[in-house]
């Protein structure tokens, strides 16, 4: 009874801030751990970063799903707002990726894939192949240049032109309900072309330039910047990650978002799925060997990927043995309990999310990665585990007292090659031949080239690349909102340093000086939105559960 | 008095059983529930979801069993797979009669379809792929494997095999195939199979026929006009199906039940069992995988490996009767992306063992009849060649006679019980064969009505 009362003023205390806040729009709010002064109210951000989707991938006819019987179904709310997308652009039929005849016999339109089709071959995604489909920005030669990679499980479906296939509210459900409640973009973009290595950087650090080749037996993933240094153009595994190849490894010799929140202090992490090695899944293994079998795609895919990491490839925020946080309540510290520097150094598995969160160790930013069955990719993922995760993931913060004060951005770090049929006019360009192709061989764009690490201009930054879906998700995000602002990877970081850094900027001609803003995506005055929560297997709401203690 | 009766029945009782001495010394709690015949580690079998049809699969279901698309009008999918016999081979013919009028022989036994649901792609080697965007084509993948050693398969240890940079996974019995869907285009379109003729023609039966509402309903509006997806969308269909329905993976066989601790082995069954995964005597589990994985994966009776066993030539295939023709799995001749791998030349899939009572033609080329054969055949192909080969003129015995001279290197010698010689003991006596086959017998569905 005593320990109620003395806790009494307290809750009463907060309950009346929290209840003040929706009226200021720069709050001071309350004092969580981990918190620290922002410019706006959210104190918490945590960043999905998943696997290779374009937009026109997920979202070609919303908010029209075909809702066959026995799948789960959608229906837009009235004053869903018209997105860009293939319905609204003509572009479902007589689509000039059917038209162009240099597609030869892989030439088709767009066309719908089903529920049961959620596992698909994987496409091509390479830095040139994007740029040859782009073909200059009419966007017809996807067939041709980013088709079929690999054959995806043995109930996979494939077919002729298969890269142009979409799937609607039937399949990706979940995200067309966010859509509806939340903010979403259509205008958001890779920073460059080019698969997930490049993407990844680009979210933490908006930049590929800076390359440090630590071994090497491929040229395939870098080229010379013409300014003295090596660019990034593909995948290649962080330098000494006990998990990572032998034979070719690197590291980012810039900066990244992680370094600045370590200068002032403030609570963060990377957590990916997979990267405890001390774990031993149900499946018996362990380690770097941790797999999980999806049940929906048939395939067996290592939990962790190393070459999805984003803070391992920097010297400076890297865990290159997986070392253990000293305790749950060193999550998101540099340092531990007794002042000593945490041996994790901000890197963790999504496991140590969940633990950090419940003890009431919320940090202020976290990247959550899958572990591989979930993350989306095509191939060796799919839509429906994506879906799975995602709804864990955002159910479980709704649940959280710091619900109120947290953003989720769900990202993708790249396109996976799927069709996509708007261009953004080239503003990075790069005169690499081979590599660039998009305006014609050894051509991207039209100018100077972006300046890199060293202040001067550089090759294999090609962008922005390639269109992908991108949601914030927030009491705070604007409800049934679509943003037809130009973004990028690089506004994550871009948010953080405005939210938490006033307005620092990594320098060195990284991306996240040069793009756009998602602060357009939030409304921080009026009435919060209510929480939503999703099924896990069908994406559609289930009876909202209200209390967040 | 009544001690001594009683030590003396129990010593009786372990010594007559069909466990090894050595496992009452080193596990005597497991050996007593093995003796009893009852399973000392039941487990919970992981089995897919049974959940109802979608709507893609139910088609599925349709095309499966419509002869129609057939050239003859008289084969379906269901002709020679048969579901009453695990979607495999009814008939002791080693290859079934196809083609317009059903006349033409066809190349190679039906394969069962069950249990390919966890069927990984064809690579050389496990897990190329590895969550990485770059594809490494096979070409690459064989010249990687070449000179790497390769760990002997042995039952003791079979997840150490796993990690051989040899041939694995796919579809047919050369493994050209990665999906479902991409193997219905097989018999489909195979003269001496389905013969449907040309693409076009399938086509338009499947625009003009029962299927065309449905198919536009599920697949969009403009399909039928399309018709290279038309087909791709009607043959995903058949895959899901498979993929979907429980028959094609049912997990109802006495072993199964075994497994979870709900049966008992009788005596021979049990025998049979530890022969089957007993380095030293059958060593089969090395190869067709038997153990449970630690969460309750049920095992598929196969490692997905290539093997060249070197089986006979079977001279009732008519194709056998010209001389120079010789069936190569994955080198050739109906697989044609592999061709100049040669030192893969006369392998082919290690298929499942559930269900293959069931069976009355083995192997690629039906060339043994009944699991006896089989087995003598493992058994003594190396010590007395002169019961499977047939003679020359000059009397010697051609061994390996289905491959020529300068693939037969390619043949398993290494991996127990190929590796004999002759004047060796044989792995396995008569009586040790009939035990195999009686636990052969248990991996039949339909011990128990359903899950």
């Amino acid at each position: 009874m005593r320990t109620f009362f003395s806790k009494l003023p307290t809750f009463l205390g907060t309950a009346a801030i929290v209840s003040c806040a929706g009226s200021a729009a720069l709050a001071q709010g309350p004092s969580y751990w981990g918190s620290s002064q922002t410019a706006t109210p959210i104190k918490h951000l945590v960043v999905i970063y998943d696997e290779n989707v374009s937009f026109d991938h997920y979202f070609a006819t919303y908010p029209g799903a075909t809702n066959p019987s026995g799948e789960p179904s959608f229906r837009a709310q009235r004053g869903t707002p018209e997105v860009n997308n293939l319905a609204n652009a003509g572009l479902l039929t007589h689509n000039p990726n059917f038209t162009n005849p240099l597609n030869g016999t892989n030439a088709a339109n767009p066309f719908r894939l089903d529920r049961t089709q959620a596992a698909t071959a994987d496409q091509n995604h390479g830095y040139t192949a994007e740029q040859q489909a782009y073909d200059g920005g009419k966007a017809d030669l996807f067939p041709l240049y980013t088709g079929t990679a690999t054959a995806g499980g043995v109930g996979a479906f494939g077919t002729k032109g298969q890269v142009m296939g979409y799937y609607d509210g039937n399949t990706v459900t979940a995200l067309w309900n966010y859509a509806q409640h939340f903010a979403m973009s259509d205008d958001a973009y890779t920073d460059t072309y080019g698969p997930s290595t490049p993407g990844a950087l680009e979210a933490v650090s908006g930049q590929t330039n800076g390359v440090d080749l630590v071994v090497t037996s491929s040229s395939s993933y870098y080229i010379q910047d013409g300014a003295g240094g090596l660019n990034l153009i593909s995948d290649v595994d962080p330098a000494y990650d006990v998990c990572s190849s032998t034979t070719n490894t690197v590291q980012m010799l810039g900066r990244n978002v992680g370094d600045l929140l370590n200068a002032k202090g403030i609570s963060w992490g990377g957590f990916m799925g997979g990267f405890d090695l001390g774990i031993t899944n149900s499946n018996g293994t362990t380690g770097c060997a941790r797999t999980t079998t999806s049940a929906v795609t048939g395939v067996t895919e290592n939990d962790y990927i190393q070459h999805h990491n984003w803070f391992q490839y920097f010297k400076s925020t890297s865990n290159p043995t997986h070392a253990r946080p000293a305790s749950v309540w060193s999550v998101g510290r540099t340092y531990d309990p007794n002042g000593q520097v945490d041996p994790a150094n901000h890197e963790y598995d999504v496991d140590d999310f969940y633990a950090a969160v419940r003890a009431g160790n919320f940090p202020a930013v976290s990247f959550l990665k899958a572990p591989a069955y979930q993350d989306g990719h095509a191939g060796y993922s799919d839509p429906l585990d994506e879906q799975a995760w995602i709804t864990k993931v955002i159910n479980f913060l709704q649940r959280q007292p710091q619900w109120r004060d947290t953003a989720v951005i769900i990202a993708w770090d790249d396109s996976d090659g799927w069709y996509d049929h708007a261009f953004a006019k080239t503003t990075s360009r790069s005169f690499d031949y081979p590599a660039d192709q998009l305006n014609g061989p050894g051509v991207c764009g039209k100018g100077t080239q972006p300046l890199g690490l060293a202040g001067k201009p550089v090759n294999g930054r090609c962008g922005p690349g390639t269109r992908i879906p991108f949601f914030v998700i927030s009491p705070w995000a604007r409800s049934n909102y679509v943003s037809h602002a130009y973004i990028s990877q690089a506004s994550i970081t871009r948010f953080i340093e405005d939210n938490w850094l006033h307005g620092q900027r990594l320098g060195g001609g990284a991306f996240d000086a040069t793009t756009g803003s998602i602060m357009g995506m939030f409304d921080f005055s009026g009435r919060p939105n209510p929480p939503l929560f999703l099924d896990e297997q069908t994406g559609e709401p289930i009876h909202n559960q209200q209390g967040w203690w | 008095m009544l001690l001594g009766a009683l030590l003396l029945a129990a010593a009786g009782f372990v010594v007559f059983s069909p466990v090894p001495l050595g496992t009452w010394m080193s596990g005597p709690r497991d050996a007593l529930w093995l003796a009893l015949g009852e399973n000392p580690h039941p487990v919970k079998l992981m089995v897919p979801a049974d959940t109802p049809l979608s709507a893609v699969a139910l088609l599925g279901v349709r095309l499966f069993h419509d002869p129609s698309l057939s050239g003859s009008g008289r084969m379906s999918c269901a002709s020679c797979h048969d579901p009453t016999l695990a979607y495999g081979p009814a008939g002791s013919l080693p290859v079934v009669m196809g083609g317009l009028h059903v006349t033409t022989p066809g190349f190679r036994s039906v394969p069962s379809l069950r249990y390919l649901y966890r069927q990984p792609a064809f690579t050389i080697g496990p897990d190329v792929e590895n969550g990485n965007d770059v594809v490494v084509p096979l070409t690459q993948q064989a010249q990687a494997a070449t000179g790497h050693a390769r760990v002997l398969k042995t039952a003791l240890t079979p997840q150490a095999a796993a990690t051989n940079l040899v041939p694995q996974g796919g579809l047919f019995w050369d493994g050209r195939a990665d999906t479902l869907e991409q193997q219905v285009n097989g018999p489909l379109y195979n003269p001496a199979e389905m013969d449907g003729g040309t693409l076009q023609e399938v086509a338009r039966k499947l625009a003009t026929g029962p299927y065309a509402a449905q198919l536009q309903q599920l697949f969009g509006a403009g399909l039928l006009q399309n018709p290279g997806m038309t087909v791709d969308e009607a043959m995903f269909a058949i895959g899901r199906y498979q993929i979907e329905d429980q028959s094609f993976h049912p997990f109802t066989s006495k072993y199964d039940a075994w497994l979870e601790g709900k049966a008992r082995l009788t005596r021979m069954e049990l025998a049979g069992y530890l022969l089957f995964n007993d380095p030293a005597k059958g060593n089969c589990a090395a190869c067709h995988l038997d153990q449970p994985g630690r969460d309750g994966t049920p095992p598929l009776f196969t490692d997905h490996q290539f093997e060249a066993l070197g089986a006979p030539r079977n001279p009732a295939i008519p194709a056998n009767r010209d001389p120079n023709y010789y069936d190569l799995g994955i080198c050739g001749p109906y697989r044609i992306d592999m061709r100049a791998s040669t030192q893969y030349c006369a392998m082919f899939l290690t298929p499942t063992l559930r269900n293959v009572a069931l069976r009355r033609v083995f192997f690629h080329n039906g060339v043994f009849r009944s699991l006896e054969q089989v087995l003598d055949f493992y058994v003594d192909r190396d010590i007395h060649p002169e019961l499977f080969y047939p003679r020359d003129a000059a009397g010697r015995v051609m061994k390996y006679n289905d491959i020529p001279p300068q693939y037969r290197a390619n043949v398993d010698t290494v991996d127990a019980p190929f590796d004999r010689h002759p004047g060796d003991q044989p792995a396995l006596t008569p009586g040790e064969i009939q035990d195999v086959i009686a636990f052969l017998d248990t991996l039949t569905d339909g011990y128990t009505k359903s899950r």
